[in-house]
């Protein structure tokens, strides 16, 4: 693709012609504000997403998967005949980003439901505003301040609490106490090492050693020369790929032998193809769809996984990554509760916090008005890395 | 200590990649006080058109052999369309146009490649462990490619007539042109070197730090910080900043916090404007970068 560049002519066409598209990409979504809040004409769903920076792993998946349910919804006729209007707008993986973001599709574009942000950061930055515009937002990031004692805000990632949980339950079962820490220095890895040593009390288990790592950092040695030195029984590392794949490789490269845990955040192939061998042998507590040909036959989330699975493969032309799951799991509540209740803030917030057992793909979900997350930890299993591909330790408990 | 070390190693590998970016930024300013802030681009260009090379079947070290000719022409393609073309040069004027040129390349690469960071595979070689420090083999690359390539600029610019042509192009441009030498050649031979040694940094940086549409950005200024350490004049003093600025990034990560990681080489510059304005190693070139 690149050697046939070779041109003065042609990269002067390129840089014309990527001008041109940024020029594009900058009006798009721009469109004046018609017909916002009405019971009828086009729904709007306004998307903010990790689309470029640290957090693109996560925001390509996700853009894609929306863009194909919408589309999806669209064709079989809207919902109760009326057209999504979907809005994506990249946040650059900054608060910054993603506040301006969304008060752009709150105030400018009147849309009647947020969706986003792919982290935890631009999430908590978007939350007061979703909240003073009195619109229901549905994050897909992970940690549970995202959501705790906000009336407007939903999230469809599993609470980082939950992944504790079960994270905590297979270092008793290995009988591993002293665990170093590796995380990341954003919103996903804020108070990580607290809740660790909170939840693993009762099971002996202490927190040696805490390091931190800025979420597009591509060095690992210091941070890892550092846990080396702490000799803990096994290291938690908890971020998001690249970073969370480098870590894994200099953990490894420098030659540390206790065990690996990482965090629900590396669920997608971006992490295994840049871990490469180093991978194999961690421990992580995962969402079912990245090991979806081993769940057992009479599993409720089985069907959606699968329908979810082999509709994106035949549009993209590769598997979903857990995140694209999470676009999955945010848009298709959305819509079932924009059928129940249609476009009215109030009503529609009222049905999202009524969901109740409905099969997702990170999940079964069940929202309530103190828990806005739905997922308790049966949505995860327990997987580890063997040559290079997810395998399920065990089933879910 | 063995820790220390570790820290000190990993920090000169990382230190020899800015250093070859620097290398081109004084490649270019050296000839003409052009500060060519498309440098970090170089890399990112080369990283990311090996990895795509590399996925299409084409073997790893001829798809690097290949790789680097093509961001020299994109470099020459650079100074042919934007630089060339103005009259009245200088820094500043310079430093806008190239900015221009950073955002375009950026947006392309946007375009390609998308917005995820990729590595390129390791170049061949065993990881080892020596006197406790851990060595990757790709460190070794990155090393040994910075020292031939600097080595080799050097003698070039030194040694060479045609490179002492290009110098005298920056010091007395009147006087070389009435003895024949061409500025627009000697710029566009300065821009193919520049393109040259950020096409390598890209390329053997690209296993360990990855690249992506916009880890140029950095890069350049790392690079930047590295060579305005030899006045944006010295390519020796350049190398070896790369390299000092590398072990004082991984040192502040490892005995302070990581978070300093990125900030090391502000201080840095900020020392260097402040105290030394000409770079550490050289007379006032009576530029204000």
């Amino acid at each position: 693709m690149t050697r046939n560049v070779r041109s003065a002519t042609t990269v002067v066409a390129i840089i014309a012609v990527a001008l041109a598209a940024a020029g594009c990409a900058e009006s798009a979504g721009s469109g004046g504000a018609t017909s916002s809040g009405s019971a009828s004409g086009d729904i709007k769903i306004g998307a903010v997403l990790d689309i470029t920076g640290a957090g693109a792993s996560l925001g390509v998946p996700e853009r894609q998967a929306l863009e194909m349910l919408a589309a999806q919804v669209n064709s079989g006729g809207g919902v109760n005949g009326r057209k999504i209007n979907l809005l994506i707008e990249d946040d650059q993986s900054t608060e910054a980003g993603a506040a301006k973001a969304a008060s752009k599709l709150l105030s400018t574009d009147n849309v009647d439901l947020l969706l986003g942000a792919s982290r935890t950061g631009p999430s908590l930055a978007m939350r007061p505003l979703a909240e003073a515009a009195k619109k229901p937002m549905i994050s897909l990031a992970a940690n549970q301040k995202i959501v705790e004692g906000s009336k407007w805000v939903f999230k469809t990632a599993q609470n980082d609490r939950v992944v504790i949980e079960r994270l905590v339950g297979d270092m008793k079962a290995n009988g591993y106490k002293n665990i170093a820490i590796a995380r990341d220095a954003s919103g996903f890895g804020e108070g990580i090492p607290e809740m660790l040593t909170e939840v693993g009390k009762d099971a002996g288990i202490k927190v040696v050693k805490v390091e931190k790592f800025a979420p597009d950092a591509t060095d690992f040695t210091a941070q890892m020369v550092n846990i080396r030195a702490a000799k803990p029984d096994a290291t938690l590392i908890w971020g998001i790929p690249p970073a969370a794949s480098l870590a894994q490789v200099a953990y490894k490269q420098l030659g540390i032998k206790a065990p690996v845990y990482q965090s629900h955040g590396i669920g997608n192939q971006v992490f295994l193809d840049a871990a490469g061998a180093s991978a194999n042998g961690l421990r992580a507590a995962l969402g079912k769809m990245l090991v979806a040909d081993q769940l057992a036959g009479n599993d409720p989330q089985k069907p959606v996984v699968a329908k979810f699975i082999s509709d994106y493969k035949a549009k993209y032309g590769q598997n979903p990554s857990t995140f694209a799951g999470h676009a999955y799991d945010g848009f298709t509540i959305a819509i079932a509760s924009l059928k129940k209740a249609g476009t009215d803030p109030n009503k529609l917030r009222d049905a999202l916090e009524s969901t109740s057992s409905s099969p997702g793909v990170s999940g079964v979900f069940t929202m309530t008005p103190t828990d806005h997350s739905g997922l308790t930890k049966e949505a995860l299993v327990m997987v580890t890395v063997e040559n290079g591909k997810w395998k399920v330790l065990d089933g879910p408990k | 200590m063995s820790d220390l070390l570790q820290l000190v190693w990993s920090g000169l590998a990382l230190g020899a990649v800015y250093g070859l970016v620097a290398l081109g930024f004084v490649a270019i300013f050296s000839v003409r006080e052009i500060v060519n802030l498309a440098q970090g681009e170089y890399a990112s260009l080369a990283g990311l058109s090996a990895i795509s090379a590399v996925a299409a079947g084409v073997p790893l070290l001829f798809a690097v052999v290949v790789v680097v000719p093509f961001v020299v022409a994109v470099s020459v393609a650079v100074e042919r369309v934007a630089v060339r073309p103005v009259r009245h040069m200088t820094p500043l004027v310079s430093i806008i146009l190239t900015l221009g040129i950073s955002t375009a390349l950026k947006a392309a690469m946007l375009l390609f490649w998308g917005p995820e960071a990729k590595a390129l595979p390791a170049f061949p070689g065993k990881d080892f462990v020596f006197a406790g420090v851990s060595v990757r083999s790709q460190e070794l690359w990155i090393l040994g490619v910075a020292a031939v390539v600097s080595y080799a600029v050097v003698a070039f610019y030194e040694h060479t007539t045609a490179g002492k042509a290009l110098r005298a192009c920056a010091e007395q441009p009147i006087a070389a042109r009435l003895l024949g030498i061409s500025p627009r050649t000697a710029t566009m031979v300065a821009f193919a070197i520049a393109g040259f040694t950020g096409a390598v940094a890209g390329v053997v940086g690209s296993p360990i730090y990855l690249s992506s549409w916009s880890s140029g950005l950095t890069l350049g200024l790392k690079g930047f910080v590295a060579a305005t350490l030899g006045g944006l004049v010295s390519f020796r003093v350049a190398m070896l900043g790369g390299l000092l600025l590398g072990v004082l990034e991984s040192l502040a990560a490892g005995y302070g916090a990581t978070g300093y990681r990125d900030a090391v080489a502000f201080v840095v510059l900020l020392l260097v404007l402040l105290v030394r304005p000409q770079g550490l190693a050289l007379k006032a070139t009576g530029v204000r970068v």
